[in-house]
């Protein structure tokens, strides 16, 4: 057992000295012309198994025959993404270091109320094929049909229905917006609060709580056990179109889109390495629209869609505005 | 219940997939491996390995994971019972009375008894899954806060079978530890005691804290021993012994069946670990058991119950995942992505057009069960040999280990600065008597009982009255307040009829020595 143990900690350490004399050897500047030259980190700033880390497990194949340079996914999770954005903004701006997040609501929202030491800006988008909504729903024995019979419910007695919702998210931003809206007085709502979409859609499909506001697209796997009552886009959603959306239910608010994920850099790499930025889009661009990377990629339920980074970018950054107008509504 | 047509067919797909059997014994040791190993966690260890089984075919994927899920599930209780560290947050109850049982000499078969309750009760909880799977994951959805919290006061409980010299000590600790547990940000999204630091706002990490707050006490406590037995003739590593332990657990059927059956439940509840099942199983066997003075002493049936419920919940946590495509802990959300990598999507229709598929990983799990017993007896034997090396040697080696182990699988300093920071704690606690297993119950059950109490709260708008259309929760409550009092009325019936037993033997010695002082005098 000693043998065993002792050499079990050779080895750990030296992989642990290994990497980290890999990172302090990294030189900060790299031509352009032979870039890139050794295996591109992704940060995931999420545990493995989420949402951004099977995208960039799935994309990375069609993303490494581009590149031509192996990749390696790198999982920071913690405190709201900020801990991976911070890790992020701290690596050389020499473009072997990228990010696949949810970008919106995510960072705004580490800036907005954890007071994240980087501005919004500081990240600048390649491309967030991924688009979710909020969907308000109910489980699929519930007493409740549509969504006029919650707001109606709810303007006669505040406290008939409870709510679960992640607090500080872009679901209760829009949540808060359409009980305005409808002139409900949301002091005397019934309001749960889960740390996680998760938590806030097994709750809803199970009747814990009567209606639940979550993102939409985590609720694909327990289709059967909810009904949708109103989803807060303002087009027909690809993934969800038997979801009615939230223009249909006669109530007028605004609304803030949900998570929007994909591939990113920061926005130093972007003006300081001109070169290597437009390497990196062309290669997203290029793996997104591969046929194989589709195919394969909608299989897992992972979207490849190609907006481009000035549509990503305006997209991110409109979040992020609507995110900072609403704030007091987070709070 | 049971679909004939399914299960034939899944017994064909488990005899043409035989190539991913091979997957098995390097799934069950690498488990074996990295939980033993203190600082990593059985979800630690399967995120690990997952990037490597993107290359296998599906069914070989699946296969090496739950076999490492398998045997993560039991390696965690060999550092438990030999050295009494737990090697991840679920084998915290191994260490009462299994390393009790060690410094008895009877390591060996502490740790047999530990791999059969394991093994036994991994299969009773696959082979319950396999029956009810569909109406289990129902059930599981409708449990609410209410009743989570009911879970969470039941874990509490467990504090009043830790035993401390002072009571207002170990209770002041158990609330030290339940702050300590919710520092961070709480599920209404407020941040207590963070200190400004990002890396605290997902709450202190429970595994560095937990090695910190026992290793440290512990290895201190083993640095003035040259060996962790002191006893020589007791430190060798015997066959015989740990089969004999092995066959002992068969003594005990109900401590089984309570144990695996509050590990199903446990486990099948989406975000309850199952380090909350191993409290809870040990703190019920010892509250019930006729011989509860002796827990804690080096009870076998403590460290049964306590294994037991680890191995079950591994059962019911595949319940959930299969049926409804929802982790029900970390263990499993690995396993979703593994099945999402493969393209394919857990959930309800998952069950009902893949059938034979998931009655096939069933299967192969009760068949990983099997297998770890004898890989499980190899790996007890070798890591026994620790016992016949000096500390100076062990003791560095293992807090290198555990050092690295919390620094690993993020990489952040924050892992090894949290099981510094708590090493002293530990070791000030101890030096002044305060009983720092119930600071660990309080750590791994404290942001539980807030999340649950507080979403209670909101739920019920304020109303304590809602607990009444809770029937589950009810139901919770009035068990345990039942077994509780069965418990004091028992304690008190005992404590009555030692009373009269030693009136009487009084009495009797009295009537003695009158007999004796006429005949005297």
């Amino acid at each position: 057992m000693t043998d065993f143990t002792r050499r079990d900690a050779f080895k750990i350490s030296a992989g642990g000295l290994a990497a980290v004399s890999g990172m302090v050897a990294m030189p900060s500047i790299l031509r352009a012309a032979t870039y890139p030259s050794r295996p591109i980190n992704v940060i995931v700033p999420f545990a493995t198994g989420g949402y951004n880390d099977r995208l960039s497990r799935a994309f990375m194949p069609y993303l490494e025959k581009e590149l031509g340079q192996p990749l390696v996914i790198v999982n920071k999770p913690g405190a709201g993404t900020q801990l991976g954005n911070s890790y992020a903004l701290n690596q050389p701006a020499d473009g072997y270091s990228i990010l696949c997040t949810s970008a919106a609501p995510y960072i705004p929202l580490t800036v907005l109320l954890q007071n994240a030491p980087y501005k919004v800006e500081d990240f600048s988008m390649i491309n967030l094929p991924s688009r979710d909504y909020t969907l308000a729903a109910t489980s699929s024995d519930g007493p409740v049909k549509t969504f006029a019979e919650v707001i109606d419910k709810l303007k006669k007695d505040p406290s008939s229905l409870s709510i679960g919702v992640q607090p500080a998210s872009a679901d209760y931003a829009n949540m808060v917006l359409v009980f305005q809206a409808a002139g409900i007085d949301a002091s005397k709502l019934r309001i749960v609060t889960y740390d996680g979409g998760g938590p806030a859609r097994n709750a809803t499909a199970g009747a814990q709580v009567d209606v639940g506001f979550v993102g939409g697209e985590g609720f694909l796997p327990l289709k059967t056990k909810i009904r949708p009552l109103a989803i807060f886009a303002a087009e027909k959603v690809e993934w969800y179109p038997d979801a009615p959306l939230i223009g249909s239910t006669g109530i007028k608010t605004d609304f803030v889109e949900g998570s929007q994920r994909g591939w990113a850099v920061t926005t130093k790499l972007r003006n300081e390495q001109p070169e290597i930025y437009k390497t990196l889009v062309a290669a997203v661009e290029k793996a997104s629209k591969n046929p194989k990377s589709i195919e394969t990629l909608k299989l897992q339920e992972l979207a490849t869609t190609w907006y481009g980074p000035e549509a990503s970018d305006k997209a991110y950054l409109d979040n992020a505005a609507k995110m900072a107008k609403y704030v007091d509504l987070l709070k | 219940m049971i679909d004939v047509s399914a299960f034939n067919e899944a017994l064909g797909i488990m005899f043409t997939s035989v190539g991913s059997w091979g997957w098995i014994v390097p799934g069950l040791i690498v488990g074996l491996v990295f939980s033993a190993i203190p600082g990593i966690s059985i979800t630690m260890a399967m995120a690990i390995v997952l990037p490597m089984s993107l290359y296998m075919d599906f069914f070989s994927a699946i296969v090496f994971l739950t076999s490492v899920y398998t045997g993560a599930g039991f390696g965690g209780s060999v550092p438990a019972i030999l050295m009494n560290i737990p090697g991840s947050p679920s084998s915290f109850a191994t260490t009462f009375d299994g390393y009790a049982m060690s410094q008895k000499g009877e390591h060996n078969e502490a740790l047999g008894y530990a791999l059969f309750a394991s093994t036994l009760c991994g299969i009773a909880g696959y082979v319950l899954l396999l029956l009810v799977i569909e109406p289990l994951a129902d059930i599981v959805l409708r449990i609410g806060p209410v009743e989570m919290f009911a879970v969470a006061i039941w874990g509490m409980m467990l504090l009043g079978s830790l035993g401390s010299t002072y009571i207002s000590r170990g209770l002041l600790a158990a609330a030290f530890g339940i702050l300590l547990g919710t520092v961070g940000m709480n599920t209404a999204g407020f941040t207590r005691g963070t200190l400004g630091l990002p890396v605290l706002l997902d709450g202190i990490a429970p595994i560095p804290a937990m090695i910190g707050l026992l290793a440290a006490s512990q290895l201190l406590s083993l640095a003035t021993r040259d060996y962790i037995i002191e006893a020589e003739g007791s430190r060798e590593v015997s066959l015989r012994k740990i089969l004999k332990g092995c066959w002992g657990t068969l003594k005990y059927p109900g401590v089984l069946l309570r144990g695996s059956i509050i590990g199903i439940i446990i486990g099948a509840v989406p975000g309850v670990g199952s380090s909350i099942g191993n409290l809870i199983a040990y703190a019920e066997t010892k509250r019930t058991a006729k011989d509860s003075a002796t827990f804690g002493k080096g009870n076998p049936k403590g460290v049964i119950a306590a294994e037991s419920a680890v191995a079950s919940g591994e059962g019911g946590s595949m319940a959930t995942m299969l049926a409804l495509g929802i982790p029900g802990g970390g263990a499993t959300a690995i396993l979703i992505a593994a099945f999402m990598m493969h393209n394919i999507v857990p959930g309800p229709s998952f069950i009902e057009t893949q059938k034979p598929m998931v009655y096939a990983i069933i299967l192969n799990n009760i068949v990983q069960a099997i297998v770890l017993l004898a890989v499980g007896i190899g790996f007890i034997y070798v890591a026994s040999n620790i016992m016949k090396v000096r500390t100076r040697y062990v003791l560095p080696a293992i807090l290198v280990i555990a050092t690295l182990g919390t620094f690993a699988v993020t990489g952040e300093a924050a892992g090894p600065i949290t099981l510094f920071v708590f090493a002293l704690l530990g070791y000030a606690l101890n030096r002044y008597q305060y009983p720092v297993s119930a600071v660990v119950v309080g750590i791994l059950l404290g942001r539980m009982l807030e999340t649950e109490f507080l979403r209670s709260y909101q739920l019920s708008g304020g109303n304590p009255l809602y607990v009444l259309e809770r029937p589950g929760a009810m139901a919770i409550f009035a068990v345990m307040f039942i077994s509780l009092a069965m418990t004091a009325w028992g304690k008190r019936k005992q404590n009555r009829a030692e009373a009269a037993e030693a009136e009487a033997m009084l009495r009797m010695q009295d009537e003695a020595s009158h007999a004796h002082t006429p005949s005297k005098g």
